[in-house]
Formats: structure tokens, sequence, C-alpha cells
């Protein structure tokens, strides 16, 4: 029998200061900072139910398919890296009004849990990417 | 919500991480901690005592002021449970607030 593969999900909010719809459109643009394919070094990126997308950023590739696009409430689309080893991970994003600004939720469902992709070192360096100065009174151990 | 959640909460929101960063250099008072925000006080009491929830922070009393400081600990704690994904989108989504926040400054 194969034994079921574990996964987690990430889920992380923001309170966007702009209306659903700019929101939404500014997700999918790549000239705008922060989404997944503004960074990128190479970007294929076609958003509608069925399109595809690629990026590339520091060798590694991106792939997926969308299948939901609903402006100005939801985008959904697979997810393929080597950091899901390969396999369908799946990126719900929505949209709600939250007075005159959005609340964006983004929830990454369905990635391998690897030792690889969730460790004390990745931990400490996402913190000490974040917090300038000395961390606390301990020593790092980690290195 | 347990500890980890209340942990992740808290450093979910850039405001909350840059009075952690301002706390790591040392123990401050509270309209110090204030100062640099363009927020009202009452938001940054509600920033603080969220932190203070999670275990991110302490006050103590030194003669009639009080001071609070970074408690390291928690982070510690949960380190091991952040998976590179959860850094990624935080990172991407930050970035993607700020380009917003800065085009309604702009328009200001």
């Amino acid at each position: 029998m194969k034994e079921a593969k574990k996964t987690l999900d990430v889920r992380v909010e923001r309170t966007i200061p702009a209306a659903p719809g700019e929101v939404f459109d500014g997700w999918l643009n790549p000239t705008i900072p922060g989404n997944p394919w503004n960074a990128a070094e190479k970007f294929i990126l076609d958003p509608k139910v069925d399109g595809l997308f690629f990026w590339t950023l520091n060798d590694t590739s991106h792939y997926g398919r969308f299948t939901e696009v609903e402006r100005p409430a939801r985008i959904q689309h697979t997810w393929v890296s080597p950091n899901t080893l390969g396999e369908e991970s799946l990126v719900t994003l929505t949209f709600q009004k939250k007075g005159e600004d959005t609340l964006m939720t983004l929830v990454h469902s369905g990635i391998p849990d690897t030792d690889a992709g969730r460790g004390h070192e990745k931990g400490w360096n996402y913190f000490l990417d974040i917090f300038p100065g000395q961390f606390g009174n301990g020593s790092r151990k980690e290195k | 919500m347990d500890q980890l959640s209340d942990v992740l909460t808290a450093i979910s929101h850039p405001t909350r991480r840059a009075i952690i960063g301002q706390l790591a250099n040392g123990p401050a008072r509270f309209l110090d901690i204030a100062k640099p925000f363009d927020t009202a006080l009452n938001a940054v009491t509600k920033h603080l005592k969220l932190l203070e929830r999670a275990g991110l922070i302490e006050r103590e009393k030194r003669g009639r002021e009080v001071f609070i400081s970074f408690r390291g600990e928690p982070l510690r704690e949960i380190a091991g449970w952040l998976h590179e994904y959860e850094r990624f989108w935080n990172e991407r989504l930050d970035q993607f607030e700020q380009h917003f926040r800065n085009k309604k400054k702009e328009k200001k």
C-alpha cells in the first residue's frame, strides 16, 4: 500500500490599501513588485482558466496552470517547482473588500513537508533577515 | 490560539516586525517605540498587546517609567516550524503591500 505523503499548507494575509480590483490586477501584472512574476529572470504568464505560467529565478523554474480567475475576488493556480518535488501544489488567492482596503489571503496548500523545505537554519535566516541588530541573548548555533 | 499561532500572528505585520527590530537594539519606553510610526498611539498599543500575548516582549517598571524589552525565546521555539514557502510568500506580500502603500502616499 502506498503511504500517504505528508503535506502542509502555508497561509499569509495582508491588508492592502487599494480596492480589490486594483489589487487583483496588481497581482497579475509583472511590473508590480511582490508578485511571483515580478522578480523573475524570465517568465511566461497567461492568466486565464487553463492558461499556463512559467518563471525562473536563480536557475529554479516554477510552472503552473490557472484553475480559477474571477476578477476581482479570486485566483487559483497550480504550482510546481523543485521545492514541491515536481508535484502539483495549489495556490489560492482571495481579495475581500475591507472598508477602503482589501484583505488579501494567500493559501499555498499541498506542499510536500520535507526536511529540505522546513529547517531550523532557514527559520533562523528568515528571522535574521527581518530583524536587524542582535537577536535575543542566546548564541546562534546553526551555521 | 496556541503559542505558535500567537507568534506567527505577531510577526505577520510589518509594523510589529519593525517594533521587534527596534527593541532588538535594547529596551525602550512606549513613546520611544511609537515615535517612528506614522500611526495612532492606540494602534501601537494594539500591536504591543499582540506581541506581549505571543511572549515576544515584556514590560519592566523602573521607578516611574515602564520599559519594554524584546524576548527572543518564542522565535527560537518556532524557528523549526517555518517552511521555506512561508518565508517566500511573506517576503513577496511585504513587497506587494509596500508598493500599494507607496502609491497611496504619492496620491496624497
